[in-house]
């Protein structure tokens, strides 16, 4: 296969940034995305040239350390996958694609596709911990939790920080990322604790980080690779006024 | 201090455009209910229309409701406007996601709608409520309905009010159902039915308030 590429290049946060065109030869369908991306930048450097910046480490699905747009969707067409485990077989030959990095005024771009996420880092250090010590492993079972509640929980503990709901989102609001860790701290009894304080502290952290308000259109949803539910949202919601009211 | 503090965060405001915006479906489902009652000629009409003039609770109520307005108004641009720059930069390339997202004409056009929604407010107030003023000669009412009739003898009128009814129809079939789920009153087995009975209550409204023109016009 042949993918003709337009990838946003930017030398550093300072740099304005521009698209560059590259084609890509002889790719192969089992390739993932970053494989031809590590393809692409082996002719680059063999000729020279800077390579594409981008994030990349399990490569797996799981680590949430690669995302950026494919031609206008975050992580790419496929639901449910980060960018690692797109596969070329998706797309065509001869195929033009835009690559843009996630665009909101909380993630800086550092370079090319790479962007600084570390505005979620201190939302979570915001709430998004408990501070109870638990001590050691406990035995199985020996806090009774319902199986439907511990499945909610890790439905929601699911999230893996990519940022791709803050990429789809028209308002670049962070709500579903902080939603999904305050609805799985909120559902175990270790997170009661700090339950109130929790949800205040965290959303005022993500308003003070520059994230946008909620659109409620649920674009995040559709594109997040852990496909975490817009339920999370309308639970953050509920927890922020019982927390305000309680306060 | 404490209430407006924690009203402008954006999940604070999110719940002060839900719950100003329920109110005024709220209002509209009461609105519509009265004005239907023009369906049953002009005496039912005047009289309905009489009972709420001479209400002394109506001024009170009138000042509740602009107050309720304008929060939901002022409310939104401040989130637009935060929006705007929370996305400096925007993307060249950006495709509506499709499955699950809840992405529409009418949630994307939420500010737009609105705007024009106001404008008609206006123009519709200025119409009726400080419109010309007839007088049944029988009860000493004001007739409204004579107004009524009047005003949707033009064609022009009635696509105007049917176009503006369209926008509020398409204001709220985003508007209720996102009303819920900014309260958190959007439990996941209740997703999809909240949904539709968000999208039918915009439908009645809009179908309900675009008939009495077209009635008007093609019947009387």
């Amino acid at each position: 296969m042949r993918i003709h590429l337009r990838i946003w290049r930017q030398n550093g946060p300072t740099d304005q940034g521009r698209f560059e065109n590259h084609t890509v030869e002889s790719v192969s369908p089992d390739m993932s995305f970053l494989e031809m991306l590590d393809t692409l930048n082996e002719t680059l450097i063999r000729q020279g040239q800077e390579p594409v910046a981008f994030d990349s480490d399990c490569r797996e699905g799981i680590c949430g350390t690669c995302g950026f747009l494919v031609d206008g969707q975050p992580h790419g067409p496929d639901p449910c996958t980060t960018v690692c485990q797109l596969h070329m077989r998706r797309f065509k030959d001869g195929d033009h694609l835009t690559l843009e990095p996630w665009r909101a005024k909380a993630f800086p771009v550092l370079r090319d596709l790479v962007v600084d996420r570390s505005a979620f880092d201190r939302i979570i250090q915001a709430g998004g911990y408990t501070s109870v010590n638990t001590g050691g492993a406990p035995d199985g079972n020996a806090v009774p939790i319902a199986k439907q509640t511990a499945e909610a929980a890790f439905d929601s503990a699911q999230c893996i920080g990519c940022g791709a709901c803050v990429a789809a989102c028209k308002n670049a609001s962070a709500v579903l990322f902080t939603s999904a860790k305050v609805t799985h701290m909120a559902l175990l009894p270790q997170g009661q604790v700090e339950r109130h304080t929790r949800v205040l502290n965290m959303v005022a952290r993500m308003d003070l980080e520059g994230f946008g308000p909620c659109s409620n259109e649920g674009e995040c949803e559709a594109v997040c690779p852990k496909g975490i539910s817009l339920a999370n949202i309308a639970t953050l919601n509920r927890e922020w006024w019982k927390a305000t009211l309680l306060k | 201090m404490k209430v407006l503090q924690a009203l402008s965060t954006s999940t604070g405001s999110k719940i002060l455009v839900a719950l100003t915006g329920l109110a005024m479906v709220g209002f509209l489902v009461g609105h519509l209910a009265g004005n239907l009652l023009a369906l049953f000629g002009p005496d039912i009409y005047n009289e309905y229309s009489h009972a709420l003039i001479s209400n002394p609770l109506l001024v009170p109520v009138e000042i509740g409701l602009v107050a309720i307005l304008v929060m939901h108004m002022g409310t939104a641009v401040r989130m637009v406007l935060r929006a705007r720059q929370a996305r400096p930069t925007r993307y060249a390339v950006k495709k509506w996601a499709g499955g699950a997202s809840r992405k529409s004409v009418a949630s994307t056009s939420m500010i737009v709608t609105g705007v024009l929604i106001l404008l008609f407010l206006i123009s519709h107030l200025w119409t009726f409520k400080y419109g010309a003023w007839y007088t049944d000669p029988t009860t000493g009412y004001r007739d409204l309905y004579t107004l009524l009739v009047e005003v949707f003898r033009s064609p022009f009128n009635v696509v105007f009010y049917v176009i503006c009814m369209l926008l509020v129809g398409m204001h709220l079939r985003h508007g209720i159902s996102s009303a819920f789920q900014s309260l958190g009153l959007m439990p996941r087995s209740w997703t999809a039915r909240i949904l539709r009975a968000g999208a039918a209550l915009a439908l009645i409204l809009g179908i309900g308030f675009a008939l009495i023109p077209i009635y008007v016009y093609f019947v009387l």
